[in-house]
């Protein structure tokens, strides 16, 4: 990156699944964004999108955390999210969410137009792709379905995949098919969650990979979760993990 | 009746149910995205599908209006029925005055919505099902599973046990065409000796009172043409401006539904037979039916209204797939189903519907009007949270967590308590069962915590 | 209140003046699959062959050639030369001699002879409707459905298929032989109606 060119602060919204089960992916995100000659802030007061509320269908408490989201995010160029479906939640259904209040859309829809998955946004928005990842591997990469349709993030992820050396990908049959995770229908129905779930793991043993990725951490806790009850050896990544350098430590579920 | 858990457990544990909806649904994705491929201009001519629906659903009144002076101006009789009830009473009454015996049926999901196979046994009407797969649901007296596969939960040997039972001269070679030539054997002259002909509409046409079915076997043409009586019944969202309206609409609904360009059979009948007609019914009754989507219309559901019935949404569906459609209990299963089932059979009956979908957007990714089902399953569970209907535990859970969320380093607190916590239940990396979240580690592992959160870690990083 | 002005109470919206003006506009430059207008007759037979269409095809060049012409179909088939004519006056005037004709097929095994009115290039569609000469249920009954049409009836598109006017008692588009996928979404053909769809292009006068 040169030198002149002012570089884009940009806000980390690590998600809270992220902060709480694999803070690797929060780091990961970090090293590519200062990679792609980005100014990487981590906003003190975010917690939570507010997903589960609002699919829960409690609008009250989705829109609530919604003020408290735009409010930490707001004032930076863009808000970049290792989540499709947080980002999802943010970009699309904000505005929606607040479409009656006067003094808030206005400030929702202005956070929306900034935010990012991560990356669609290192691809699309700073055109960059890994230069010293390294990762021996042969993998699959399974599309997230907020991701993948309400934010197009499809071909991203392959691009800056492609660039790490080291990596083949074999692509997954039924790649955009719902693994099952669906957030808290996986617990709500978890029988069918599973049944879902058993399809997709059959599926990844099926491509022979030995690594699984996907660009949220809800899916692929639910993935690698089944994979490994059922006493599979294929290990799960975040693929920013890979991208960012970083595909050499404790995939998930593995202790460091 | 039993609740749409215990259903979808019984269907799960039911590898037939499982092997069956797969070769069908399966089948149908396939060919549909071939005819996607096939059809450059899919995506806009889903943008003029859902503009023309959208316009009639807007104007509804005028065109209805428009269409009953047709329809009369032609011949036809047309009957308003506000509920299902009205609407089945209408129709066996139009049959005792016909002095029906028996009636020959052509698939309606409109007919199933209402009712009607009840309400005709009730009357003491013999009703003859001519579609393939309402026959086999007919024989085994079951409802169907799917609204243009309605056998989907059958495979091909439970079929053939099936008409091996009842037919009188069943197949003898164990093949899918056999059976279905024992069918047509059955069928075919039951059929033709039928009082009246009952169908739905797939379209009815404003400008010229006619009515539109389509099929691929030519059962309705078998069904409506013979008999002295033919009778409609028709959702009110089924009207088109005119014939060229519907074209549109046809390009896309074979295409959704089976994959090819258009159905076999495409008719519009327009009133009663004329004057040195060579065949044709004396009389024809178009019966509007409103049961509910007026106020559908009314109370944001409006873009359902778009719906051709195509089935697309459901054979995509990873839930339906799972679980076949007899587990969602009502007419309409799948995404669509999980829409209208609250709509038609009361929310307080179906809160489970609207919840059991992982909202993944595939459904409105293949519906050929672009109904936002998502938005409108999140509809229905924003109503049910509103009215109270959601149980007490994930009213306190949402409602615990929300406030905690609230409250950023409360939430820091709790987080990182809850990460020592998690990880004190692991080994190895992993969870095998976690305390109040036995629907996860049921039937998958839960990885432990890294270790501290990535806040803690990242204050500290920075610090340093 | 009667049920019909209740609902329709419940459905009054601001009627809009320019209601057939939007109306129209919804058809302009409709999305179709491409079909070269230039060779009407060649897509058009393209689309029969399709197997979801299954149907088979013959040409004469005259009119006097048609009984020739469906007894070679039937002969063919291993079918009688029987036949199930409409009272047309166009196949009244030709020669039928060597052919067992009656007006109503019997419920299976017989052939018919129709004339369409058009065919449709885009989906391989035959279109016809009812009238004095031209009953709707033999058409239906058949085992075997012989359409003749005029190759100058071919036409590109579905929007062509619409009579203008007064409509018949019915109008139908047929497009291909009865076919069902209802056990196990496997397609097979002769469910109810038809199960052989053999389609005459007349290709002079």
């Amino acid at each position: 990156m040169n030198e002149s060119t002012p570089s884009r602060r940009v806000a980390l919204f690590v998600t809270c699944l992220v902060d709480l089960m694999r803070p690797r992916i929060g780091f990961a995100a970090i090293r590519a964004l200062e990679a792609a000659g980005c100014e990487v802030i981590v906003p003190e007061g975010q917690t939570c999108c507010g997903q589960p509320a609002l699919n829960s269908g409690d609008r009250d408490h989705a829109a609530a955390l919604a003020r408290r989201t735009i409010e930490a995010l707001e004032g930076y160029d863009h808000i970049v999210i290792p989540s499709g479906s947080c980002a999802g939640t943010i970009r699309c259904h904000y505005p929606e969410i607040l479409a009656d209040d006067a003094h808030w859309l206005p400030r929702a829809q202005a956070v929306a137009e900034r935010t990012w998955e991560i990356m669609a946004f290192l691809d699309e928005v700073c055109g960059w792709r890994p230069e010293a990842a390294r990762c021996e591997g042969h993998a699959t990469y399974h599309d997230s379905c907020s991701g993948l349709r309400e934010l197009g993030v499809k071909a991203q992820p392959r691009r800056l995949l492609k660039a790490v050396e080291g990596l083949t990908l074999t692509p997954l049959a039924g790649e955009e098919t719902c693994c099952g995770f669906g957030g808290t229908f996986c617990v709500k129905y978890p029988a069918i969650s599973n049944a879902i779930v058993a399809e997709k793991a059959a599926a990844i043993e099926a491509t022979g990979a030995g690594l699984l990725l996907a660009g949220d951490l809800g899916c692929l806790m639910n993935m690698a979760g089944k994979l490994h009850r059922d006493g599979s050896k294929v290990r799960a990544f975040h693929a920013i993990e890979l991208i960012a350098g970083m595909g050499d430590g404790p995939a998930i579920g593995e202790d460091a | 009746m039993t609740g749409f858990k215990t259903r979808a457990d019984a269907a799960l544990a039911d590898p037939v149910l499982k092997l069956a909806v797969e070769r069908t649904a399966g089948t149908a994705e396939a060919k549909r995205a071939l005819a996607v491929e096939a059809f450059p201009d899919f995506e806009r001519a889903r943008d003029r599908a859902a503009a023309i629906k959208d316009h009639v659903i807007t104007h509804l009144g005028h065109y209805l209006e428009r269409f009953e002076a047709n329809a009369i101006a032609a011949g036809a009789q047309v009957h308003w029925a506000r509920t299902a009830d009205e609407a089945c009473r209408i129709v066996i009454g139009i049959c005792k005055a016909a002095g029906a015996r028996t009636v020959a049926r052509s698939k309606s999901m409109l007919g199933e919505e209402i009712g009607l196979p009840h309400a005709l046994a009730e009357a003491g009407i013999g009703r003859i099902e001519t579609d393939l797969a309402e026959h086999i649901i007919q024989l085994a007296d079951e409802r169907p599973s799917h609204i243009i596969w309605p056998a989907m939960h059958k495979t091909r040997e439970q079929v053939s046990a099936l008409f091996r039972a009842k037919h009188r001269a069943p197949h003898e070679e164990e093949s899918i065409a056999a059976m279905a030539e024992s069918a047509r054997r059955e069928l075919r002259s039951r059929m033709l000796g039928a009082d009246v002909g009952i169908s739905g509409a797939n379209f009815l046409i404003a400008d010229t009172g006619a009515v539109c079915t389509v099929t691929n076997e030519g059962n309705a043409e078998l069904s409506l043409v013979p008999p002295r009586v033919h009778v409609v019944t028709a959702g009110i969202e089924k009207i088109v401006p005119s014939m060229g309206h519907a074209i549109p609409l046809l390009r896309l609904l074979a295409r959704s539904a089976t994959g090819a360009a258009l159905t076999q059979y495409t008719t519009f009948y327009t009133g009663p037979k004329r004057p040195g007609d060579r065949d044709g019914p004396e009389e024809m009754h178009i019966v509007l039916v409103d049961n509910g989507r007026t106020a559908m219309r009314e109370e944001g559901l409006a873009e359902m209204l778009r719906c051709i019935r195509c089935g697309a949404c459901m054979n995509h569906c990873v839930v339906f797939r799972q679980i076949g459609g007899h587990a969602y209990g009502g007419t309409y299963p799948g995404p669509m189903g999980a829409v209208l089932t609250p709509a038609l059979d009361g929310l307080e009956r179906s809160r489970d519907l609207p919840h059991a979908c992982t909202l993944n957007g595939k459904c409105q990714e293949v519906c050929p009007v672009r109904i936002p089902l998502p938005t409108l399953l999140r509809g229905w569970r924003e109503r049910s949270w509103r009215e109270g209907l959601e149980p007490v535990s994930a009213r306190w859970g949402v409602g615990l967590w929300a406030s905690i969320a609230r409250r950023p380093r409360l939430y820091r607190v709790v987080a990182a308590l809850a990460a020592g916590s998690l990880r004190l239940l692991g080994n190895r990396g992993w969870i095998a069962r976690l305390p109040l979240g036995g629907g996860w580690t049921r039937h998958r592992d839960m990885p432990r915590p890294e270790g501290r959160t990535f806040m803690a870690q990242y204050r500290k990083e920075k610090r340093r | 209140m009667s049920a019909r002005d209740a609902i329709l109470a419940r459905l009054k919206g601001a009627s809009s003046p320019s209601l057939r003006a939007e109306a129209d506009a919804l058809l302009v430059a409709p999305e179709r699959p491409a079909v070269d207008a230039a060779a009407l007759e060649a897509e058009f037979l393209a689309r029969l062959a399709l197997p979801s269409v299954s149907a088979t095809h013959d040409a004469i060049e005259d009119l006097s050639a048609l009984p020739d012409a469906v007894a070679r179909y039937l002969a063919a088939q291993d079918e009688p030369p029987a036949l199930c004519l409409p009272p047309d006056p166009r196949l009244a005037a030709c020669d039928w001699s060597g052919f067992t004709l009656h007006e109503r097929p019997a419920s299976d095994g017989a052939a018919v002879l129709a004339v369409a009115r058009r065919g449709i290039a885009e989906t391989g569609s035959l279109i016809f409707e009812t009238g004095p000469q031209a009953p709707m249920l033999p058409n239906f009954l058949a085992l075997h459905h012989i359409v003749l049409l005029p190759v100058e009836a071919i036409h590109p598109y579905l929007e062509d298929a619409p009579l203008a006017g007064p409509q018949p008692r019915a109008h139908y588009w047929i497009t291909g032989v009865s076919g069902t996928t209802d056990i196990e979404g496997t397609y097979v053909r002769g469910a109810h109606g038809p199960r052989f769809l053999h389609v005459i292009l007349l290709r002079g006068c």
